[in-house]
């Protein structure tokens, strides 16, 4: 079951993220918006990074590359399906790469993704829902990929 | 650079050992080496031992050769630790290498060790260091290897049964070799039946946890004839880290094409030139996507290279003659110096599963991911290349 985003308040799913996702996701304020991961860009050479990079490793001019939202749409790169998962994480699942329109190529969970229906170069869009259970059966968010409703 | 050569090499058994620890394992590894290479112990000026995971299980992040070889009686020298990845055998050959190269050692010991027994999570997939934000969105190395697997398959029609042929062939190769922790012949119906890891990949696609230690003594060219008339000559060792370049092609490992190109260029061959290679099949799909980055097939055709009988004994370019990590196992720290010691039996002629006339070798290991999640290449890579030094 997939979460209606736009229908959560966001310190109720801001609470549930990971701590380490945190700095990197961007949830929606109002039930228009849509949740973004958020990169960075250098100022010098214009380079994108996904995670965000304290230096830019290009020029090294920027010690401070700034945040920026990323398009929350890409195409799917490659995929698998997890059967033996690591722990808290609930198989079978898929996960693959997600190639988005800054040159960057997210490692992403996927949803609504079932068999049959997964495919190398569909369209895909960012949300935020439960990746895994923490050591207590805790719920831990994260970003996930799924595809475009048409 | 002086010419460096092997002298000595010993392994333990690879496999399941829950009553050693890492220190018993590698003073039976280094005990073998000593003896085969006929050495007085107080010949060895300087030691170095590769291990990955002893201090996560063991609380021993240091200190690992100085114990071992405490226990042998060796002191008094320089000794240190070497991390890196599945690459830490391989890497701590280069360092000894590059001791008695550089004209300041003649005599150095390598020594690779490690016990994934003990770890937790029996059952789950080995994670791996350093990538903690891949971790949280549930990154482990099958998964790696299974959305590498995904895209070769759509790119150059590779298939499942391509896959299992390489493990059919490894546990073929490892049937003589009493060091391989699996010996059992299987079949390509058996793999591809065996419980799915991750899709495409099953449990047979995959190397197991494993024990052991293997090492090995080098010299300067000055002092090999005290030794032995025949030693095998290392003719390139080369470790790289990943060009992590964005958005690469999956299906080739940057850092795997630059280790083997400066090796081939050191060593002054090529593919062609060389008799069998020892790779580092941590998962099926890593080997054939090896004949590819390493010139011993076109991109794209390692799947045809495998089916078509051109990395079997006999074949065009034996691949992992001794059984390779899916049959003899992958204790991270031990794997690239038991190749070392697997090609430098071959070239003396007296391995189980002999390449007939062998005369260069080429091993590979490489291991350790990046953590940045838009990248995807691996962060060490090793390649050695030995030949007869006779």
């Amino acid at each position: 079951m997939t979460t209606d985003n736009n229908a959560l308040r966001v310190d109720t799913i801001g609470n549930l993220i990971d701590p380490k996702l945190k700095p990197f996701i961007k949830l929606p304020e109002s039930p228009s918006e849509k949740p973004h991961l958020i990169g960075s860009k250098c100022s010098s050479c214009g380079e994108y990074f996904f995670p965000k990079r304290a230096i830019c490793p290009n020029c090294l001019k920027d010690e401070k590359p700034e945040d920026i939202l990323l398009d929350n749409k890409g195409k799917l790169y490659t995929y698998c399906i997890v059967k033996a998962a690591p722990l808290g994480f609930d198989a079978p699942y898929a996960i693959g790469y997600v190639d988005i329109p800054e040159g960057l190529r997210i490692f992403s969970p996927l949803t609504e993704c079932d068999k049959g229906k997964i495919k190398i170069g569909m369209d895909l869009e960012l949300i935020v829902d439960k990746i895994r259970e923490d050591e207590a059966g805790q719920a831990v968010y994260g970003y996930k990929f799924k595809p475009v409703s048409l | 650079m002086r010419t460096v050569y092997i002298i000595g090499v010993g392994m333990t058994k690879f496999g399941r050992f829950p009553e050693s620890n890492v220190i018993e394992l590698g003073r039976t590894a280094a005990l073998n080496a000593l003896r085969d290479a006929g050495i007085n112990k107080k010949d060895i000026q300087v030691a170095y031992a590769g291990h990955a995971r002893t201090g996560q299980l063991y609380n021993r992040e240091c200190g690992v050769g100085q114990s071992i070889l405490w226990e042998l009686g060796i002191s008094g020298i320089p000794i240190s630790s070497v991390g890196n990845f599945c690459s830490s055998g391989s890497t701590a050959l280069r360092e000894a290498w590059m001791a008695v190269g550089t004209g300041m050692y003649d005599v150095a010991f390598a020594i690779g060790v490690e016990k994934l027994t003990g770890r937790a999570g029996k059952g789950r997939p080995l994670t791996s260091d350093g990538v903690e934000l891949l971790t949280v969105m549930g990154f482990s190395p099958p998964i790696y290897f299974g959305n590498v697997a995904t895209r070769h398959m759509a790119d150059y029609g590779t298939t499942p049964e391509q896959f299992a042929m390489v493990a059919v062939k490894n546990r073929k190769n490892a049937g003589p070799n009493p060091r391989c922790q699996y010996k059992d012949p299987i079949t390509v119906e058996e793999v591809l039946n065996s419980p799915v890891i991750v899709e495409p990949l099953t449990l047979l696609n995959c190397c197991p946890t494993t024990d052991g230690s293997a090492a090995v003594i080098l010299c300067s060219k000055e002092v090999v004839s005290r030794y032995t008339s025949k030693p095998i000559e290392i003719a390139a060792s080369a470790l790289r880290s990943g060009p992590y370049k964005k958005c690469k092609d999956i299906t080739t490992f940057g850092s795997d094409r630059l280790s083997a190109s400066d090796a081939y260029e050191t060593a002054g061959i090529g593919p062609e030139d060389i008799d069998f290679a020892e790779v580092h099949d941590c998962f099926t799909i890593a080997e054939i996507i090896h004949y590819e980055d390493f010139g011993f097939c076109k991109k794209g055709e390692g799947g045809r290279f495998v089916e078509e009988g051109m990395a079997d004994m006999g074949g065009k370019l034996p691949v992992s003659p001794s059984g390779g990590l899916m049959s003899r196992g992958h204790p991270i720290g031990a794997t690239g110096l038991a190749q070392v010691a697997e090609a430098v039996w071959q070239l003396r002629g007296v391995a189980e599963n002999q390449v007939e006339g062998a005369k260069v070798a080429f091993t590979h290991c490489a291991g350790g991911f990046q953590d940045t999640i838009e990248l995807g290449d691996v962060q060490s890579s090793a390649v050695t290349i030995l030949k007869r030094g006779w």
